[in-house]
């Protein structure tokens, strides 16, 4: 397949977001920037562009109207998709590290950094679809312990997956603050992303201890673990196939030789159910830090510490590729 | 002959602008592909027949109907007032990657020929067959998928051993003794003629020439004296080495000791191998380039 190359960003790429029908991606780097482009040809549609800080999350609603935006400029963003213009901005005491939006578009959840004497926190939003916004959240509270860096919504209401520091991931109840379940050896390293399923009764996450595992979000039981020799800063979850796609760093031993000619850093395909390496995607020039697949699972995109975004259509023979044989996972 | 008719020549007969010239065909076959063929004159005065054919094919994709909509978006932010079409500013198209899926597939291709190059040049080179220390495959130390096991409690299991190289660009297989005359020139060091004039060693043998065990799986805190002291009651032990950490100097893991006999050497490896030491099971085998051959 050939990958479309996206070039609009002068710095390495936070995050990278498909909206709900798959024709458009949002991009976010550290150069302040947010990218929307079409996905069928990589045609840039417009930038995002009053963030002062660089941008570390964005997440965008299932009806691609607005767009939500973390920064380290201490703001929270919420913006038109279509127009390009900053909706409403909310101050915080320190970087917003991750947002998400909930799957009835209603609220947005946002992890805010622990820095000088702020303690982390997770703030609950609710968004009112008419543009007058309110500046207090629904839900205010600092998990104890660990810090928390990557959230999203569960399917069942009220309850927040959170992904800490230490690599423990819990779930928090939002409405009283308290954390209703945990697992605190789900990771050893920091958890460097998380990854809903469709139907969000489960969740990929990576990890910087070379791991990424699949949890069930009722339970947090890891269900699968897929290791590799390197860190890994994002895990996303293939549709209609049962593959997971894992991106990170370079194994240590690989750095001197090989050689800078064509980009060597890879993104990995994995069997979800068999928990083996099935295939790699190589391509970009730095290590990968964000990977996202299409809600149609025809093709998914990579973006990486030098500033590219990849966007590979999968061809023919990766829908037919069986390379277990002729098991039929129902999807 | 004045009056006869004037002889026609056959070559001038034939005038080449007159000849009717074959008719250009336009015509569409079963397949709906439309045959243009004309006859033409190109510059170098020649006649050429230009085919050209041509396949036209409707495309009907079913979009959501937002979908559809988005795609007429007018472009904003630092795209404003740009054409519709993607701008090569923003938008390559890479080169093209594979994407093999198959069960359990470690690296693809191009990795695998980035080192096989590497090797393949090296057995040109000369300089013999790339043997893994650690496992005796194929490959080179650094890249042995067992480098962080040991490679068998006993040794036993030893895969075909082809030329001692273990991946430096090593000297040619010169080392064996007299080289054929007239091949190329070995220094004296390298002769591997260790007669008592040939090299300078110390007394009772020099660090190659010794027995030596390699000891694993021993902990942090095990010192020098501490195996010493463990293997003396075999032998006279010549040389402890312990492996330790360059920065922090905690031990690896790992010794090599080595005896003056042969015989202590084996004595010593039969009975401290599985035994524990400091909570520990030690493994001991003979250390591996030397005592393989």
């Amino acid at each position: 397949m050939r990958p479309i190359l996206l070039q609009g960003h002068e710095r390495s790429l936070t995050q990278i977001k498909f909206n709900a029908e798959g024709d458009l991606l949002f991009s976010a780097s550290k150069d302040s920037v947010i990218n929307v482009w079409y996905t069928h040809n990589g045609e840039r549609l417009g930038t995002y562009e009053d963030h002062n800080g660089a941008v570390w999350t964005i997440d965008v609603d299932s009806q691609s109207r607005f767009l939500v935006s973390g920064s380290a400029d201490n703001t929270m963003r919420l913006w038109s998709v279509q127009t390009g213009k900053c909706l409403y901005s909310w101050e915080f005491p320190t970087a917003v590290k991750r947002v998400a939006f909930s799957d009835d578009d209603e609220q947005v959840v946002c992890i805010t950094e622990q820095r000088m004497g702020h303690q982390g926190a997770i703030r609950v939003f609710k968004i009112n679809r008419e543009g007058d916004e309110s500046e207090e959240p629904i839900s205010f509270f600092n998990p104890i312990g660990s810090k928390a860096v990557v959230c999203a919504f569960s399917y069942v209401p009220n309850l927040i997956i959170t992904g800490h520091e230490s690599g423990k991931v819990a779930l928090f109840d939002y409405k009283t603050g308290e954390e209703v379940l945990n697992n605190e050896r789900a990771h050893m390293d920091v958890v460097t992303d998380l990854q809903l399923s469709p139907d969000r009764t489960y969740f990929i996450t990576s990890s910087k201890d070379k791991t990424a595992r699949i949890h069930d979000t009722r339970t947090l039981m890891v269900i699968k673990t897929f290791s590799t020799e390197t860190p890994l800063n994002s895990a996303a979850l293939a549709i209609g196939k049962p593959y997971v796609l894992l991106g990170g760093g370079q194994d240590a031993m690989s750095v001197t030789t090989t050689s800078l000619r064509q980009g060597k850093f890879e993104t990995r395909f994995w069997h979800k159910i068999f928990e083996e390496e099935v295939g790699r995607v190589k391509g970009h020039f730095g290590p990968v830090n964000t990977i996202a697949v299409s809600p149609k699972g025809d093709c998914y995109a990579s973006g990486g510490e030098d500033g590219f975004v990849r966007v590979h259509h999968f061809d023919e023979s990766y829908f037919r590729a069986k390379p277990y044989g002729d098991i039929e996972v129902e999807q | 002959m004045a009056g006869a008719a004037p002889k026609i020549l056959w070559a001038d007969d034939v005038d080449e602008d007159e000849l009717p010239q074959p008719k250009g065909e336009d015509y569409i076959d079963e397949n709906g592909i439309r045959t243009i063929v004309e006859y033409t004159v190109n510059d170098d005065g020649k006649k050429v027949k230009v085919t050209k054919k041509i396949k036209r094919t409707l495309q009907k994709a079913v979009v959501n109907h937002t979908v559809a909509e988005r795609q007429t978006w007018a472009k904003f932010g630092q795209e404003k007032g740009n054409k519709p079409g993607p701008d090569r500013a923003t938008t390559t198209v890479g080169e093209n990657v594979s994407l093999k899926l198959s069960a359990g597939n470690k690296s693809s291709e191009p990795d695998a020929s980035a080192e096989q190059t590497v090797k393949s040049n090296l057995v040109k080179a000369g300089a013999g067959k790339v043997v893994c220390r650690l496992c005796k495959g194929d490959h080179f130390t650094a890249k042995c998928p067992y480098k962080d096991t040991l490679t068998g409690l006993d040794g036993a299991e030893t895969p075909p051993l082809g030329g001692e190289e273990t991946g430096a660009p090593a000297e040619p297989a010169a080392g064996a003794p007299a080289p054929s005359i007239g091949g190329k020139y070995v220094p004296p060091s390298m002769r591997g003629v260790r007669g008592p004039g040939e090299s300078m060693s110390r007394p009772g043998g020099s660090r190659d020439d010794l027995p030596t065990l390699r000891v694993t799986n021993i902990s942090e805190d095990t010192q020098e004296n501490d195996l010493r002291d463990l293997f003396s009651t075999f032998g006279r032990v010549a040389r402890v080495y312990v492996g330790r950490d360059r920065e922090t100097g905690a031990g690896k893991g790992f010794a090599f000791v080595s005896f003056e006999s042969k015989g202590d050497a084996q004595r010593a490896m039969e009975k401290l191998h599985g035994r524990g030491y400091d909570n520990l099971i030690l493994n001991v085998q003979w250390s591996q380039p030397r005592e393989q051959r």
